[in-house]
């Protein structure tokens, strides 16, 4: 067991602790043995009152940690039913922050630059599910009405279908620590009173951009930021393209003209519900194409796929790792000493 | 891989900070604070702040391994705001004379791109440390071993190597029991707590003892009743149920595949030990419906040839039925065998760690998780959890750089 101090130390005293041993107040154990005492007093020129056995000696490092348990560490604890929810992060040392609520938000006291963003509520996730499910709109336009990532908005959906047909099963959820989770976290509720969710245009910053660039133009000359783009390089897409709902520049250049906000927002929809019919088009044409190239053969315990392949495509120097089959004074090199065999890919 | 955890993993005296949710590394995190370094040489300091960030981020990853991974692209993000982009063409920046027109402060207030706080970006692709970010496991160590144990599915299908580097849209699933006992509190919490001796505390230990006990007791009483009065019963409903499958492997054992028959094996296996437990109910209450739990489970997997042949439609209805006759009370028998504390609460502390980073979209309820994309930067934020400030990270940063 570990020792502890009297209840009656105050958390300022914790320091003095090291070198003074207090005799007011000896707390025992059932045994009626003493079990805290400083470990440096036998060096230090205070005072010690020791009986108990040397080899149950403390650290001042473990006193605190001991002090620390008794009256820090409850603060926290996970609460009881009634406290308000959220979580509980330690406080920036000196007392900086605390007060406002994004600084509430920071779990690590040493890190300002990491927030401990909300998570979407059970309530949030439903109606996602609704609007693309059950009303059908197209998942762009979810995620433009709810500032939710469109890659967010798909994970959802993946995740909840999984949650109901598990349900639809009989399958046991884990619904108690689903809520006892959903309680700790700080949530959002996608509700317009809140702060939107998160930015839904963010651009990656493209590699080549990082440097600077001195392109010497004409001072009359009209530069954009698609002339800006070519400029960096073939392949830099200027940002227009880059933002994954570009319909959104449609739409607000649409009420920038005057258009009614009525029906601006139908045509938002239109565009958005095309677009993503012939992606999704495009993607199963694709799957179809693979699998005409493809012969699947059944036989009772494996179904064999037979592929047409090229045995000459080996790449410039006949080593690439596309390459099919062994080829003579090409080492395989799948047993060396160190050579990584985790999948890179699941799917 | 450093398999085995350094003897002195929680240092109070040279602290370390782990990624566990431990309380002795709480209260590292709380205490922490930032070393001296201005009486050190570059060197010094550069060593110092990769030896404190690598006890943190990745501690259970060789350190060659991690050279390998590290990165000096950090990827970052800007915001464009669509109705900005619909009114200007981006020509505005080359207004003035040449370098766009001056806004002032106030007007466009700046705050810079934390870019060094992302030195340890590439670790948080590992499936072990994005289970322990999803709050799946109570470490980054534990969520390795729940990968070695076979409990995680990456996109449906069971991935063993807790290295994998997952790629955007990937979903990682654990099981979850194991979610819950990394999670919740540890079994027989109450005989964990050392004795109180201040007065308050007594108390509220005393009525949580009592309301546990009471609990518990309860529980434990009426199954026993239950376990008296229903083992003839289930003795007898699990022979049938075993007799059902007995009779089906033999008669459909060649047109069967590989994997009916691995279910239906299972199945035997399980009923035969079931049938071995309630024997001896007596001696351990929750053996049976533990038993019966697997079973209903394994039997609500197999899928027989049913829509083929009558004959399979007729064995595989007959097995349901024999196992529909388990009875109730008994199905619902608190289990006792689960490796937490039933029913289940979150372990202590779990507040202070309560965090979900914005790359992983999480879903509670089937203990799943997709991982969206790989951390960013952006402006004032970056979503690597890392509790170092950042001229410690930077300086991490700047110790790799060297091999760049």
């Amino acid at each position: 067991m570990p020792p502890r101090l009297p209840p009656t130390c105050s958390a300022q005293g914790i320091r003095c602790l090291k070198n003074v041993v207090i005799t007011a107040q000896e707390p025992k154990t059932a045994a009626g043995r003493l079990l805290w005492r400083s470990s440096r007093a036998p060096f230090s020129s205070s005072a010690s009152v020791s009986a108990s056995d040397p080899r149950q000696q403390t650290t001042p490092e473990q006193e605190d940690f001991y002090k620390w348990c008794e009256f820090e560490a409850p603060k926290y604890a996970y609460k009881k039913q009634g406290d308000p929810p959220g979580p509980v992060y330690p406080r920036p040392p000196g007392g900086r922050g605390g007060a406002g609520e994004t600084n509430k938000l920071r779990p690590f006291p040493q890190n300002p630059e990491f927030i401990s963003q909300p998570v979407l509520s059970e309530a949030a996730r439903d109606s996602i599910w609704k609007d693309v499910m059950e009303r059908g709109l197209p998942i762009k336009a979810v995620s433009a009405r709810r500032n939710v990532d469109m890659l967010r908005v798909a994970a959802v959906i993946r995740m909840k279908a999984i949650e109901k047909q598990w349900a639809a099963e009989g399958k046991e959820l884990a619904e108690k620590y689903s809520d006892t989770m959903l309680n700790m976290l700080p949530v959002h509720h996608l509700e317009d009173t809140e702060e939107p969710f998160e930015p839904i245009n963010e651009v990656y910053v493209h590699s080549k951009t990082q440097q600077q660039l001195f392109v010497p133009t004409s001072e009359s000359r009209h530069f954009t930021r698609v002339d800006a783009a070519k400029a960096f390089g073939e392949k830099v897409l200027p940002p227009d393209q880059k933002i994954r709902i570009p319909e959104l520049i449609g739409f607000e250049k649409e009420l920038a003209d005057g258009v009614d906000g009525k029906e601006a927002r139908v045509n938002f929809l239109r565009e958005t519900s095309t677009n993503e019919k012939e992606l999704a088009a495009k993607m199963a044409r694709r799957a179809q194409n693979d699998e005409s190239k493809r012969m699947r053969l059944k036989s009772g315990r494996f179904e064999f796929r037979i592929e047409n392949v090229n045995a000459d495509a080996v790449g410039k120097n006949g080593r690439s790792r596309l390459a099919t089959g062994w080829r003579y004074g090409v080492p395989h090199g799948d047993r060396r000493r160190g050579a990584v065999k985790i999948p890179t890919k699941v799917e | 891989m450093r398999h085995r955890r350094l003897a002195r993993y929680y240092d109070l005296a040279r602290p370390r900070l782990r990624l566990t949710w431990n309380k002795k590394n709480l209260y590292n995190i709380v205490n922490y604070r930032l070393p001296r370094l201005t009486s050190k040489t570059f060197f010094q300091q550069k060593w110092l702040a990769k030896a404190a960030t690598r006890g943190y981020h990745g501690e259970h990853v060789k350190e060659s391994q991690w050279e390998r991974m590290f990165s000096r692209r950090i990827r970052s993000v800007v915001n464009m705001e669509p109705a900005y982009m619909a009114q200007h063409d981006g020509s505005e920046h080359a207004e003035g004379r040449g370098s766009g027109k001056i806004r002032s402060l106030e007007e466009n207030p700046r705050s810079q791109t934390p870019h060094m706080q992302m030195t340890f970006a590439p670790l948080e692709r590992r499936l072990d440390i994005a289970i322990f970010r999803a709050m799946f496991a109570s470490s980054a160590r534990q969520a390795r071993q729940f990968v070695i144990h076979g409990a995680v599915k990456v996109n449906g299908k069971k991935m063993i190597y807790p290295g994998y580097l997952l790629n955007p849209g990937d979903m990682f699933q654990v099981d979850i029991d194991k979610v819950l006992y990394a999670t919740g509190k540890p079994k027989r919490q109450d005989l964990k707590t050392p004795p109180q001796e201040s007065e308050e505390g007594e108390e509220v230990i005393e009525e949580e003892a009592v309301e546990e006990t009471a609990v518990e007791g309860v529980e434990g009483e009426e199954a026993v009743a239950e376990g008296e009065a229903s083992t003839e019963e289930d003795i007898e409903t699990l022979k049938k149920i075993r007799a059902a499958v007995k009779a089906y492997y033999k008669a459909n054992r060649e047109q069967s595949s590989a994997k009916q028959k691995v279910a239906l094996r299972a199945i035997l296996k399980e009923s035969k030990a079931a049938l071995a437990a309630a024997a001896k109910a007596d001696a351990n209450v929750g053996t049976v419906p533990y038993y019966v739990d697997k079973l209903t489970d394994l039997v609500g997997k197999l899928k027989l040839n049913s829509e083929t042949q009558e004959e399979d439609k007729q064995a595989s209805e007959e097995i349901h039925r024999a196992l529909q006759e388990v009875p109730e009370t008994l199905a619902k028998t608190p289990n006792q065998i689960k490796p937490y504390l039933v029913p289940w609460r979150p372990r202590e502390f779990l507040p202070a760690f309560a965090f979900i980073p914005r790359y992983l979209e999480v879903n509670q309820k089937i203990c799943a998780a997709v991982y969206l994309r790989h951390p960013v930067a952006r402006e004032g934020m970056a979503e690597v959890p890392t509790p170092f400030p950042r001229i410690i990270s930077q300086l991490a940063f700047n110790w790799y750089l060297r091999r760049g």
